[in-house]
């Protein structure tokens, strides 16, 4: 099952969800209505009404109780999905996460963040933001978000401190798995229509306090809660049966993913082995139960559980398991460092109670050796890749995938590496990536970006600029994903500047290539998430035959990119266009470059990113074939192909050398 | 008719809800936004007070006539310490960030002079070691200053949201307070000393 077909599936598992949805509120208006006729009939009875007012009173009492159960039901759900519209970081910060600094010094968070970064670049996604639940001593973890651009990790104090590297690798794989297989939606969809029905009992117990003689109302107040429950029930089960499926998809997939059975197996280990397993404190777990890596609430009969029993997952990837935890030793925790007296003048007053260790830091602060051995060298794009494994790549990184991260991660200079990982150097980094190679060109961008912004910025991109240099291009992408969460983290009014910056750069040189389009598409439609978040595409296409012109632009603009001469691009569009056209029942039209430039691609790429999946992956199938036609992936090529499948929501991982 | 009605008073009791809610989170989370922003001050703040100690280190065999310039580095950068960590705990706290303030705009002014005094040693100057500190100094100053405006952009977005209605209505009875910007003065032309060659 490809990284499509999971999508499609997720689709389907929406629509089922619905109408199981659907079905449970049909459901819960008949009890409502139920609960109304004995409390109210009740009443009438004493009162001793006739019959004939008796049925007519009955009809409007099915309208209203439908209309106000629906109401109920229906302003709750929407408000709900209205507040997680903010994606992921709206969940996160539901269950008091805390936001970590990208740019963070200390141990453990900088574990944290080295491997969810490491995954990323794997997968070929933005860096997600990353939360810590620091009130939560057990061992678990989630992912919740729309999509890629605006997805959030947050994992438990206990998971960051109790777990070794490779386990904690584990864990964050599974996450991504979620997030690539595209439950994360899923996952929203379902808190948003749980919450509706939980409505219904908060007015129960606003009802049940309302006072008065022969007042039918508390009676009924306490039926709503009653009914809620139920309703609430029911909901859970979807939940259950919805998440318990895609637990063991996630746990296979992460196992794919890291090679690494045993590091997913141990964290699942441990989580047996503490007293606090993976439960969590918080009361608002119960809404995101279905989210956590393992079970978070106290254990349930088996039709609610949202998680497979722990043994049954850790035999899974260990068949040797005999059902023993073993006992965890915690590994020692670095104890508040009490540094040593500043040095320098030393007479001077004592340095106040926590200052930061300063002397850790002499060392770095000195310039750094001559390096004996030269820097690993950065991975390089290889001239062939199969057309096959591109699109089998997509959603689904390999180990090499990883191993290419871990290698960038050292091969990147430090300057730059931190300086994507502050909010003010990220912004520098992006802006240097625009500078002319020209001296006197640059220094006029330089002057236009001091107007643009502020001159922090000016001043930062000049100094990062040297070691920006010398970054190929294919790293330059990966180090843009990396910049992502710090420059989330950019005021709006500092975003809009960032805006107008980077605009101002690609227009400095009067004409834009197609790197500066690139960058400008992916950094440029993650912040929007952020900063917009009522910007989201909506499927809108089921069929190819809309599409057919859009389709030409893009075949016809990767058949530029990757030939010079104007037959050998035709041929090579030719090589694409044939499968597409024949799925499309249409000819696919070659365009000359004026009618496939930037500015038709963007528009185009915006069309097909509103098509369902099945559309999205046999035109990147198509592109892939123009761009191996001649059987060598260029730069230039590699470059198109990440931004199409990037604006098409498609996380594809770097090329790797083959 | 009673039952219309009672499910009107359910309509109303939920968007009443609703709101309260609504505007709660909303608090919560341009709350948590600011704090959040103090967090990226924290860390570069942090650095710069790790990076002045190696800086005083490298400069005190130049400027062994310059004590009283270094211990005055050294006695603003521990202000600024424990202002700092008061700060971190409480982002927005009035009297913190106050305290805050005023003990980086000391310590930003007396950094000036120190640079200032450099400027008068050429040895100093030439030294790389010194250079790159001061370098770095000055990109991590950069630094705080954008954290900063962060910063009191999600102070100002939290205190208006505060302050309008409706949702000042909530502000009260759940206790938000206001939130204190983070202002550092520059340190005046005129106080930096005349530099005798």
């Amino acid at each position: 099952m490809d990284f499509f077909e999971r999508q499609d599936k997720a689709r389907r598992h929406t629509a089922f969800l619905v109408f199981y949805f659907v079905v449970a509120v049909v459901l819960l208006i008949g009890a409502v209505y139920l609960a109304v006729l004995l409390v109210f009939g009740g009443f009438q009875l004493k009162n001793g009404a006739d019959e004939t007012a008796a049925s007519w009173s009955q009809a409007s009492m099915f309208l209203g109780t439908t209309v106000a159960t629906l109401g109920v039901i229906g302003t709750g759900s929407f408000f709900k999905t209205l507040s997680l519209a903010r994606g992921g970081r709206a969940v996160a910060e539901l269950l008091d996460g805390r936001l970590v600094n990208p740019n963070s010094t200390d141990a453990q968070e900088r574990k944290l963040l080295n491997v969810v970064e490491e995954m990323a670049i794997a997968s070929g996604v933005p860096v997600p933001q990353v939360y810590v639940m620091d009130g939560e001593p057990g061992i678990n973890a989630f992912a919740a978000g729309h999509s890629a651009s605006d997805a959030a990790i947050s994992v438990t104090r206990g998971a960051m401190t109790m777990l070794t590297r490779d386990e904690l690798q584990g864990v964050i794989a599974h996450e991504f798995s979620h997030l690539l297989n595209g439950d994360m939606k899923l996952n929203l969809r379902l808190m948003g229509l749980i919450f509706g029905i939980l409505c219904l009992t908060v007015i129960g117990r606003v009802l049940i306090r309302t006072r008065g003689r022969k007042n039918p109302l508390p009676l009924l107040g306490l039926a709503l809660i009653i009914i809620g429950w139920v309703g609430v029930l029911f909901g859970r089960l979807i939940q259950a049966a919805v998440s318990r499926e895609r637990e063991f998809l996630a746990d296979a997939s992460a196992v794919q993913f890291t090679r690494n059975p045993s590091g997913l197996a141990n964290a699942l280990k441990k989580i047996g082995g503490i007293t606090e397993g993976s439960q969590l404190q918080s009361d608002r777990a119960e809404e995101a139960s279905h989210l956590f890596f393992a079970n978070g609430l106290k254990s349930r009969f088996f039709g609610f559980a949202t998680h497979p029993p722990l043994a049954e997952r850790i035999k899974a990837l260990d068949p040797s398991f005999d059902g023993n935890y073993p006992s965890v030793v915690l590994p020692d925790l670095p104890a508040t460092v009490i540094p040593p007296p500043m040095p320098g003048v030393s007479h001077l007053a004592p340095p106040p109670p926590p200052p930061p260790p300063p002397l850790a830091l002499v060392a770095a602060a000195q310039p750094p050796p001559l390096p004996v051995v030269g820097p690993p060298p950065l991975p390089t794009a290889p001239a062939i890749i199969a057309q096959q494994t591109i699109v089998a790549d997509i959603g689904k990184p390999r180990t090499e995938h990883l191993q290419y991260a871990v290698d960038l991660h050292q091969a990147v200079p430090p300057t730059i590496q931190t300086a994507a990982r502050d909010p003010l150097g990220a912004h520098a980094m992006v802006c240097a990536f625009l500078l002319a190679e020209d001296a006197a060109a640059r220094e006029k961008q330089l002057d236009e970006l001091g107007r643009a912004t502020v001159e922090a910025v000016r001043d930062e991109t000049r100094r990062i600029w040297p070691d920006v240099q010398g970054i190929p291009p294919q790293a330059r992408i990966p180090l843009v994903d990396l910049a992502l969460p710090a420059l989330r983290r950019l005021s709006p009014s500092q975003f809009e500047q960032f805006r107008s910056a980077v605009n101002t750069l690609i227009a400095s040189d009067e004409q834009t290539d197609l790197f500066e389009f690139m960058l400008q598409k992916l950094v440029m439609r993650h912040l929007d998430t952020r900063f917009y978040p009522e910007r989201r595409p909506v499927t809108q296409f089921y069929d190819l035959r809309p599409l057919v012109r859009d389709a030409g632009i893009l075949l016809s603009a990767t058949a530029y990119a990757g030939a010079d001469d104007p037959a050998q691009a035709q041929a090579a569009f030719a090589k694409g266009a044939e499968s597409l056209g024949h799925i499309a029942r249409a000819e696919i039209p070659w365009l000359p470059p004026t009618e496939c430039d930037l500015k038709h691609l963007d528009a185009a790429l915006d069309r097909f990113a509103q098509s369902v999946p099945q559309i999205k992956k046999n035109v990147l199938t198509a592109c892939a074939e123009t761009v191996s036609a001649d059987n060598m992936i260029q730069q230039r090529e590699a470059e198109i192909l990440r931004a199409i499948a990037d604006a098409l929501d498609c996380p594809l991982p770097p090329f790797l050398q083959s | 008719m009673l039952l219309l009605s009672c499910g009107f008073i359910g309509l109303v009791a939920v968007l009443l809800i609703v709101f309260i809610i609504g505007g709660y989170n909303s608090l919560v989370t341009l709350r948590n936004r600011y704090k959040n922003a103090y967090s990226q001050i924290d860390v570069q703040l942090k650095r710069r007070y790790d990076l002045i100690p190696n800086l005083v280190e490298s400069a005190k065999g130049y400027l062994a006539h310059e004590r009283g310039t270094l211990e005055a580095v050294i006695a603003a950068r521990n202000t600024a310490v424990t202002a700092n960590t008061r700060a971190a705990q409480n982002p927005g706290d009035s009297s913190a960030m106050k305290e805050i303030s005023s003990a980086e705009s000391a310590l930003s002014g007396v950094m000036g002079r120190l640079f200032a005094l450099a400027e008068s040693y050429p040895d100093l100057k030439a030294n790389t070691t010194m250079l790159n500190l001061m370098e770095e100094l000055t990109s991590t100053e950069n630094k705080v200053s954008f954290a900063r405006q962060a910063y009191n952009d999600s102070v100002m977005a939290y205190n208006t949201r505060r302050e309008v209605f409706p949702t000042n209505l909530i502000a009260g009875p759940f206790n938000f307070g206001p939130a204190e910007l983070f202002v550092i003065e520059k340190p005046e032309q005129k106080d930096a000393p005349k530099v005798s060659f």
